[in-house]
């Protein structure tokens, strides 16, 4: 991967605390996450079904083997990765007053 | 609701990063549509009483209404959210548009040709630094990083995640609205030239071929990436589209030469200099009796001061810095200083095409809409500001 996935600009805060501006961003990245597994869950649910499988008791049965923890386990950081991708970023501090832009 | 791209290039992406697209497109609707109505509900009942009561009187300019919601929490969270999601935009399709950039090419390729269109790229073309300097849009990388068609590619998938279904069926409405606009409204114009300055992906291009295909549409950008993107999309839709890599400001048509000169959502991205030196060259290009048309942006001085600030929200927090310079001209002095007569000034407004039957959207033409707090304000609902001039018989 090498396309830039953020603009060459510094953040802009809103919040007198900067720290709130992060807190946003992490929970909006948190609930796209969190709406792609459920999407994905519901998907999977509805198809066991229609061929069915006898899923959730084999998900409640289910035993990780070394390789499937090793890949949760990347899984997970990629998506703490996602989730404090604005912790380290230098930020603008929010316009407390401003003038028309140049044009 | 996500916009699904109806076009040959675009590639399915995989689950995961399609219902992460569907869920910030959703977002985008969200924000653009119930938190905006939050955010002007504590405009009305907190910060305006609250500026009144210590000024004697309402807000009276954007500027005003800007400083006093600026310490309002609504508007915090809505303008911290508004920008993340911005981000999220481009973060939703960037990995899926590079990774599937070899078959997007392979497309391009085996498209080329089929509709008879053309491209034509100017390596010698020397960038404005508004287009080289500035990720325009938070949009990584910007509009003209290179010659590969990527750009395009995240261009169109990311702006269909950031329409949230709101600018047509292709991302076509406002070409479509704009060239229905003038079919119904001018019939006896009938364009055997149209050119469509700043074009990008050429998705509101391509509608111009679709309306008038009679007409030789020509579109120009300065951008080789979105140029080959768009080349590809619009002949794999079937539309014989001759892009071309050239600046609005130094035109190299001949005098006389188009019927129409268009632009949309082109004018606020430039400095004000060159909006002027676009303006005198569309009216070198045009034909006596030919129409320049832009769609744009409302002018503020037909706003109110609240939808003034509304709007300025990209200027200051967007990366589109010359955004509100553009939009506190007056439109009509623009097109007169480009060499065009007050008298041939015009200027309407109207609706979405791409959601109403035809003959709604024509009885439409010509009626009594004016600019408001909707016009150009993305949300279900939007309608577009058009305006321009004839050139003189």
């Amino acid at each position: 991967m090498s396309a830039p996935l953020d603009a060459n600009a510094r953040r802009q805060s809103f919040f007198e605390a900067e720290s709130v501006d992060r807190l946003v961003s992490m929970v909006l990245e948190l609930a796209t996450e969190l709406w792609v597994v459920r999407e994905r869950l519901y998907v999977l649910e509805r198809e066991a079904g229609r061929l069915g499988l006898p899923l959730s008791e084999a998900i409640e049965a289910h035993e990780l083997t070394p390789e499937e923890q090793a890949q949760l386990a990347e899984m997970r950081r990629r998506m703490l990765g996602e989730l404090m991708r604005t912790v380290g970023r230098d930020h603008r501090p929010p316009l407390r007053s401003f003038e028309s832009p140049t044009v | 609701m996500s916009l699904e791209l109806r076009h040959p290039l675009k590639i399915a992406p995989p689950r995961d990063t399609a219902a992460r697209q569907a869920f910030v497109s959703a977002l985008r609707g969200y924000i653009l549509n119930d938190l905006a109505g939050e955010l002007r509900s504590a405009y009305i009942s907190e910060v305006a009483p609250q500026f009144e009561r210590g000024h004697g009187r309402p807000p009276e300019s954007e500027d005003e209404v800007h400083r006093a919601m600026i310490s309002n929490t609504c508007f915090k969270f809505y303008s911290s959210i508004r920008y993340n999601a911005q981000e999220m935009v481009w973060r939703s399709v960037i990995p899926h548009a590079e990774h599937t950039l070899p078959e997007t090419c392979s497309k391009i390729e085996a498209h080329a040709g089929s509709a008879g269109g053309t491209l034509s790229l100017d390596p010698t073309l020397e960038l404005p630094r508004n287009v080289a300097r500035l990720d325009v849009h938070l949009m990584p990388g910007g509009y003209a990083p290179d010659e590969s068609p990527l750009a395009g590619a995240i261009y169109d998938q990311g702006l269909a995640v950031f329409a949230a279904g709101m600018m047509g069926h292709n991302l076509d409405d406002i070409g479509l609205s704009m060239a229905h606009y003038v079919k119904h409204r001018f019939p006896r114009l009938e364009p055997q030239r149209i050119l469509d300055c700043g074009t990008t992906v050429g998705h509101n291009a391509v509608p111009w071929a679709q309306t008038f295909p009679q007409a030789e549409v020509h579109a120009i950008d300065v951008s080789a990436a979105v140029l080959r993107y768009g080349h590809g999309r619009a002949e794999s839709l079937g539309f014989p589209v001759h892009f071309h890599q050239m600046d609005a400001t130094e035109l190299r048509f001949p005098p006389e030469y188009f019927d129409v000169v268009f632009s949309s959502m082109f004018l606020h991205e430039l400095p004000l200099r060159d909006i002027g030196r676009f303006f005198e060259q569309a009216h070198r290009v045009l034909r006596k009796g030919g129409l320049l048309l832009n769609m744009e942006l409302p002018p503020n001085r037909e706003l109110c001061a609240y939808d003034r600030f509304y709007l300025d929200w990209d200027c200051y927090y967007n990366l589109e810095p010359f955004y509100r310079g553009f939009r506190d001209q007056n439109p009509q002095d623009l097109v007169v200083a480009g060499g065009f007569r007050a008298a041939d000034y015009l200027q309407f407004v109207v609706p979405q095409y791409s959601y109403m039957p035809e003959s709604e959207f024509a009885a439409e033409v010509g009626g009594t809409r004016r600019v408001s707090g909707d016009t150009g304000r993305l949300s279900t609902g939007v309608q577009w500001f058009g305006f321009g001039a004839w050139k003189s018989e």
